[in-house]
């Protein structure tokens, strides 16, 4: 069984709501986000409870973050102290889980990460760097993990997650959310299902706008868990978005606290991440308890909204035909993802192409890439990135970006430092990127400055 | 002249200061049957031939709430909870005497839920009829409005005449509701018999004709006058400790840090003192199984002292926890990190040749040396108690943080002086100072360093403002007063001067006005709140503290 079902020990918590550190003073993402929850939490004496045990946050070392992204011009540039502190607390969490300090944990942390994706130029969707990510790569580089599982809850697709791990069979990651059509960032349909060797194993789940607890419940028992029966991961990990809630104000959904809490309950997480939830009064400070409470398997059945009651929202028998629809079609992508892989590479030849357009809302940058992938016999394959981040009618940066898989093979570790060095004389690009996850050694070469950096 | 009296755990002890030099000291064995009587008999032997009306000021620190507590002599107490929404109340185990009334109030301190009137007047049927006379009455953030606790003691005392009833918002202004509902519920189970020994005391005091203000030492090193101290019994719990820290800084060089290391017979018990200010624990004091919001130094005991017995298996070596009696060369039962340091010449008490058969019997089974072998059992307590103080100061880096700069901040420490304490002191203070890099300081009071911070410590005072400007209201917590806010826009620095202002008045009604002006803003915070995409208020958090110290006028050794 995977996740922490059964398993003893305390509950590891961090709160950092980062009271000093805000997007803008009345952006969504603000000083105040986590405040009344911080009340709620303290008042209730949660870290007393011998269920749970507090942790100090760290700050991730700028290795942890070159690891996963690709950050223009350098990491330094892209994330703040916060960042680094929120990183770094799932990091603290993961090292207590692996030593067996804790059954299980939460990092109640703030700036968020799941839009932000493999090339950072800027912030989107109120992310810089993606804490979930940087998790799973700290969990496979030092503990050896194979397979992880992520459920993104939050309501809004899990783009930057997705993105990040599209291409690995390994990394099965699954996001319900309210669909694209009606909500930022407007993507996570069915058919976005991973790269060619990885199908399936990004699975999206896009729920209509006022699904409540039963749909998203239904979601959770015919789908996801069952999934994660089968795909057995050394670990699960909930990217814990509480704007599914029936009062969050950027969204529609309605979800509510007890909701949150069995689902937690349910699929019983090794550790949660917070991404969003912007109901910061009418809702986290309840969400919260109620997710620490079902971690720390106390009786979550005294945390209510003050105007909540049980039947409060009905589903349609529309909408739930819809939900059982979306189930079922999603399922059937499960069940021949094999068939899915085979078919997709003997269509392809040696390696696998394809062009994107990114764009980042809270920076204003439009971003178009060209990403290869090596479909190497022997080993995962190393990638390519090609980028141009462009604001307005101006071009920030064109950088070229290469990745070396855990376990390459020699010839793509070969083939790989040749592009690094071929790139590097290439005049075109600003920056050029060799992430080696193979050696963990992560360089930046400036190409004007012909200055080399190394994390 | 300023007396001090340390009613301890073995010995009580007392101290008379004079112009800023200790100028007489007594010892009494502690009666834990009759302390009253055994601190008479301190004072008594430290005034004999002492003019009363010389004297300025007395300060008590005593066990009585802790014993009272570890021994269960409490009295019984029914606890009403408003608990609201959240936590299941059966989780916190708070005993079975805990009644639950709906109704609730949340964060901000608005009313999400009424009081069931009914519910409550049922309640204190219910608890009269089982007989309790002391009922604690907390609501989940009563301190941020307290309309249902207040009406819910209207209820009770009108169902139970001459109740005694406890208030959780009057006892802290804290978050964290089991807490408060622990320390309210401690305060009612002690403060009838608390009051009974303040008023033996006040009779014996009058009756020696010493008519000086009387004080009370408190777990966070301050001192409060006897009559206020009625209020708040819980606070005296655990003042011993803080009167050896206290000791050790008007012993020692100010504005130092410096590891405090009290070895006794039985146990060590350790503080720090972090650029002069001893270090409180960031969460207030256990007090038994509960935790409690009682604000307390951080202090770690560990079973380790001068008469721990030795016990060998194999070829190793452990030291405690149990003790046996006294030390061989002190004509007890077995072999001890006293007899250790006897041989090694570190210490002169006892006897020699005693002590040396000791070592020898340890020497024979470990195949060491007498002197290898005591050699050995001082490494192994020093190891410990190293251990144990780099443990503390590990724990003092590892405290959670919820703002960047206080990450970014705390970094290492290292501790300039290691202060000893108690009988085991002198010989193994400079021992564990070496270890830690440290300057080894054994004051020449240090038996009574206990007394002497008793005598020589100021008082200390809390207050917790909250201001909400959107509801425009400001709550003083601890007081149960509030009141109305017009300005919306109303910024920190202004916040903070009328903390002063209602401090410097609280400060007067408990009789430590003069003290006002020591105080300090310990916490503060501000958040706008903007709802759709604008400011609507402000949410201001003060606290002001008068923190512990000196007294003026007392001049460091």
């Amino acid at each position: 069984m995977a996740g922490s079902k059964g398993k003893k020990g305390k509950t590891g918590l961090i709160f950092f709501p980062a009271f000093d550190w805000a997007i803008s003073p009345t952006h969504p993402e603000r000083e105040e986000r986590l405040l009344y929850t911080r009340d709620q939490i303290f008042e209730e004496g949660l870290m007393d409870l011998p269920q749970i045990e507090e942790f100090k946050p760290r700050l991730a070392e700028l290795k942890d973050i070159a690891r996963v992204h690709f950050c223009v011009p350098d990491v330094e540039a892209q994330v703040t102290e916060a960042h680094l502190i929120a990183a770094g607390s799932t990091l603290t969490l993961a090292d207590a889980l692996e030593s067996g300090q804790i059954r299980n944990g939460f990092a109640l942390v703030r700036p968020p990460g799941h839009h932000s994706m493999t090339v950072a130029h800027g912030n989107r969707g109120f992310c810089n760097v993606n804490n979930m990510a940087i998790l799973v790569e700290y969990l496979r580089t030092k503990y050896g993990h194979k397979k992880i599982a992520v459920i993104d809850t939050d309501v809004h697709h899990g783009d930057g997650t997705q993105e990040i791990f599209w291409h690995d069979p390994d990394v099965l990651c699954i996001s319900f959310h309210q669909d694209g059509h009606t909500l930022y960032p407007g993507s996570g349909f069915v058919n976005e299902m991973g790269g060619p060797r990885a199908l399936a194993r990004t699975l999206n789940v896009p729920l209509p706008p006022g699904t409540t607890d039963e749909g998203i419940h239904y979601v959770l028992d015919n789908l996801i868990l069952p999934i994660l029966d089968e795909f057995k991961p050394d670990l699960v990990l909930n990217s814990a978005g509480q704007d599914n809630h029936y009062t969050d104000p950027l969204a529609n959904m309605r979800f509510s606290a007890n909701g949150y809490a069995r689902l937690n309950e349910k699929l019983s997480p090794d550790l949660c991440v917070l991404e969003g939830g912007y109901a910061i009064e009418t809702a986290l400070p309840y969400v919260n308890t109620g997710i620490i409470q079902a971690m720390a398997g106390l009786d979550y059945s005294h945390v209510r909204e003050p105007d909540f009651e049980p039947g409060r929202f009905v589903q349609s028998e529309t909408m739930k035909r819809e939900i059982e629809s979306t189930v079922a079609q999603v399922q059937s992508l499960w069940d021949k993802r094999d068939d899915l892989v085979d078919v997709a590479l003997s269509e392809l030849g040696d390696f696998y192409r394809r062009r994107k357009r990114i764009f980042y809302d809270t920076d204003m940058i439009n971003e178009n890439q060209e990403e290869a992938v090596r479909l190497c016999p022997n080993c995962p394959g190393y990638t390519t990135i090609s980028s141009q981040g462009q604001r307005g009618y101006g071009t920030l940066n064109n950088v070229y970006c290469i990745s070396i898989p855990r376990h390459a093979c020699s010839d793509c570790k070969t083939d790989a430092m040749e592009e690094y060095k071929e790139h590097i004389e290439d005049r075109k690009y600003s920056y050029v990127y060799l992430q080696d996850k193979d050696r963990d050694k992560y360089l930046i070469y400036n190409v004007r400055t012909r200055n080399q950096k190394s994390y | 002249m300023l007396i001090g009296i340390d009613v301890g755990g073995t010995t009580t002890d007392a101290v008379l200061v004079e112009a800023g030099q200790v100028k007489k000291t007594a010892y009494v064995p502690t009666d834990h049957q009759n302390l009253l009587n055994c601190l008479l008999e301190a004072l008594d032997q430290i005034i004999a031939g002492v003019q009363p009306s010389r004297i300025e000021r007395v300060v008590l620190s005593t066990t009585l709430i802790t014993n009272m507590i570890a021994e269960g002599k409490t009295d019984p107490v029914a606890l009403m909870l408003i608990p609201g929404p959240g936590t299941n109340p059966q989780d916190y185990h708070l005993g079975d005497d805990t009644i639950i009334v709906k109704g609730a109030i949340d964060y901000r301190g608005r009313e999400i839920q009424k009081l069931d009137e009914a519910g409550a007047e049922k309640a204190a049927a219910d608890i009269s009829a089982r007989g309790f006379s002391k009922v604690a009455i907390v609501g989940k953030f009563g301190q941020r409005n307290h309309a249902h606790e207040l009406k819910a003691g209207e209820i009770v005392s009108a169902a139970i005449p001459n109740a005694q009833i406890e208030l959780g918002h009057r006892v802290s202004g804290q978050l964290n509701f089991p807490r408060r509902a622990a320390t309210t519920m401690l305060t009612a189970a002690t403060k009838e018999k608390y009051r009974e020994f303040a008023d033996h005391i006040t009779r014996a005091f009058e009756q020696r004709r010493i008519s000086c203000p009387i004080y009370i030492l408190k777990a966070d090193g301050g001192t409060l006058p006897l009559q206020t101290s009625l209020e708040m019994p819980v606070e005296t719990i655990f003042s011993g400790p803080a009167a050896s820290t206290m000791g050790v800084m008007a012993l020692t060089p100010p504005d130092q840090t410096s590891v405090v290391v009290d070895i006794g017979g039985t146990t060590t018990d350790l503080a720090l003192i972090l650029s002069g200010k001893p270090l409180l624990s960031s969460k207030g004091a256990r007090v038994d199984s509960l935790l409690t919001h009682v604000r307390a130094f951080a202090v770690r005991s560990l079973a380790i002292g001068g008469d721990s017995a030795i016990t060998v298996s194999g070829n190793c070596l452990a030291v405690g926890p149990q003790r046996l009696g006294a030390a061989l060369c002190m004509g007890g039962p077995t072999a001890t990190p006293t007899d250790a340091m006897r041989v090694l010449g570190l210490s002169g008490i006892g006897d020699l040749g005693r002590a040396r058969k000791a070592m020898e019997d340890l020497g024979r089974q470990l195949g060491l040396t007498p002197t290898e072998a005591a050699q050995m059992v001082v490494d192994a307590v020093v190891d410990k108690i190293v251990s144990e103080i780099r443990q503390m100061f590990l724990e003092w880096e590892e405290e959670p943080a919820y703002r960047i700069w206080e990450i970014m901040q705390r970094g290492e420490i290292e501790a300039q002086n290691v202060a000893g304490v108690g009988g085991g002191a002198p010989p193994l203070v400079p021992l564990i100072a070496q270890r830690m890099g440290a300057r080894p300081i054994v004051p020449d009071y240090a038996p009574v360093a206990n007394a002497v911070g008793a005598a020589v410590a100021r008082p200390t005072l809390t207050l917790s403002l909250r201001i909400d400007t959107e509801r425009g209201e400001y709550i003083i917590a601890e007081e149960g007063v509030t009141g109305k806010v017009g300005d919306r826009k109303m910024n920190l620095e202004e916040a903070e001067k009328m903390a002063r202002r209602l401090l410097a008045e609280r400060a007067e009604r408990l009789g430590i006005g003069e003290y006002a002006g020591e105080a300090e803003v310990t916490y503060s915070e501000v958040f706008n709140m903007v709802r759709g995409w604008s400011t609507v208020g402000r949410l201001l958090s003060v606290r002001m503290e008068i923190p512990a110290g000196l007294l003026t006028g007392w001049e460091r050794c």
